[in-house]
């Protein structure tokens, strides 16, 4: 035992991993594998040794958790106390605000290039914000999948299996040809109109959240009338990762660019183009596209993590 | 003379579509059992939509508006029976063997 503590503390394996071996014992069976995998770690933990570590670092690291736990609380309250400092009183007029609306409204258009003079706002002037949303919607997938993805280390395939019981036991819907003709003739025309609010964002009401809100509403409509099947021949896992992945980094990139190379006011050498036309705007119409994507992805991520914990076909989902 | 035409066809039109609204909601709180229940709420969703947007459309301003008016009624004609069809099944498929009065 002494040996094996040894061992584990020089990092040569991990405890509470699979022992090694376990690792050729093919024909145990999973709950006795589980078992002794368990006690395995539990007997490092409970020795005497282990305890006397642990406790030293648990205390070493309750105070330097507490120094930077008070050093994090004090900046920031000195950051908001200054801030808050600065502030106009309520019901003053605050003219720097009204200066910033006032530029927004009137030179909107002619600085941006965007009719819409929300989409001049939320994707040109203050673009910087937009990506730290998209990047909140990304960081929610990322979260969920971690949760909720049945993979090898995750899953009751073994066991009992929920989601076979659940789907042999229930009227499989994707089957019904009533269903499938309304899921289809909607579903159809509810992905054409998010593709119309996604590339209409610079021109009127639309943009990227709401189309690809629109855009994921159709996805799922679809998924969920002719089956997951039909949605993983396009919707494959590895395309969902490329097309999440490669909208966000274009949208770093190309923001990243028209920040560096000279913000508001300074020549960035992208064409502003005729305001009104479908290719004008600038930069606004990709950006569009991109969080369109991100959104659309969030959305349909969602809804397959949830209904069946993957997206395209896993291997999990027999 | 053509306004008062377009006046009472859009008050026939729009009775006649209370009419069954009522009878659909009427229906869903008075009826026992689910079939029934499912048969009076497609009523409201079927007949009484369209009588209210025939109603809707006879006194619009324009052609366009008149034809806009009908999409959420093919939208609705879409899904409202195909909903109705699956809450069927699936009471078809968990209702007791006495209750299916068909048989």
């Amino acid at each position: 035992m002494k040996d094996l503590l040894n061992r584990w503390l020089d990092g040569e394996f991990d405890a509470f991993e699979r022992m090694p071996e376990l690792q050729e014992g093919y024909d145990i069976s999973l709950d006795r594998k589980h078992e002794l995998e368990r006690s395995a770690a539990e007997r490092i933990e409970s020795l005497p040794q282990t305890r006397q570590i642990a406790e030293k670092e648990r205390k070493a690291f309750h105070l330097w958790y507490v120094i930077a736990a008070f050093a994090c609380c004090l900046t920031l309250a000195l950051v908001f106390l200054y801030m808050t400092a600065h502030i106009t009183a309520y019901g003053r007029e605050n003219p720097r605000a009204e200066a910033i609306a006032d530029r927004y409204i009137e030179r909107g258009t002619e600085e941006t290039g965007a009719v819409n003079a929300v989409a001049g706002m939320i994707l040109d002037y203050r673009a910087f914000d937009t990506l730290g949303e998209s990047h909140v919607l990304f960081t929610a997938l990322v979260v969920v999948m971690l949760m909720l993805k049945l993979d090898e280390t995750n899953t009751r395939k073994d066991r009992e299996d929920y989601y076979r019981v659940r789907f042999e036991k229930y009227y499989p819907t994707d089957k019904d040809p009533i269903l499938r003709l309304a899921g289809t003739l909607q579903g159809s025309f509810i992905l054409l109109f998010g593709i119309y609010i996604l590339l209409n964002g610079h021109l009127g009401p639309g943009g990227g959240f709401s189309g690809g809100a629109v855009l994921g509403t159709g996805l799922i409509i679809l998924a969920s009338s002719l089956g997951d099947a039909d949605i993983d021949h396009f919707l494959t896992e590895k395309r969902f990762r490329v097309f999440t992945a490669s909208a966000l980094i274009f949208y770093i990139l190309a923001k990243g660019y028209v920040f560096f190379s000279g913000a508001n006011g300074l020549d960035n050498h992208i064409p502003k183009g005729t305001p009104g036309a479908i290719l004008s705007a600038g930069l606004i119409l990709p950006l569009d596209i991109a969080v369109g994507v991100i959104v659309a992805c969030t959305m349909f991520g969602f809804y397959s993590l949830f209904r069946r914990g993957g997206i395209g076909g896993d291997e999990t989902d027999d | 003379m053509s306004e008062w035409i377009c006046f009472w066809a859009t008050a026939a039109a729009l009775v006649a579509g209370l009419l069954f609204l009522t009878a659909g909601v009427l229906g869903n709180c008075r009826f026992g059992c689910a079939m029934n229940r499912l048969h009076a709420a497609g009523l409201g969703d079927t007949m009484g939509l369209m009588f209210t947007t025939v109603a809707l459309a006879v006194s619009a301003p324009s052609v366009p508006v008149c034809a806009k008016l009908f999409l959420p009624l093919i939208f609705l004609w879409i899904t409202s029976p195909v909903s109705t069809h699956f809450l069927s099944m699936v009471e078809s498929r968990n209702m007791r063997e006495s209750e299916k009065i068909w048989n």
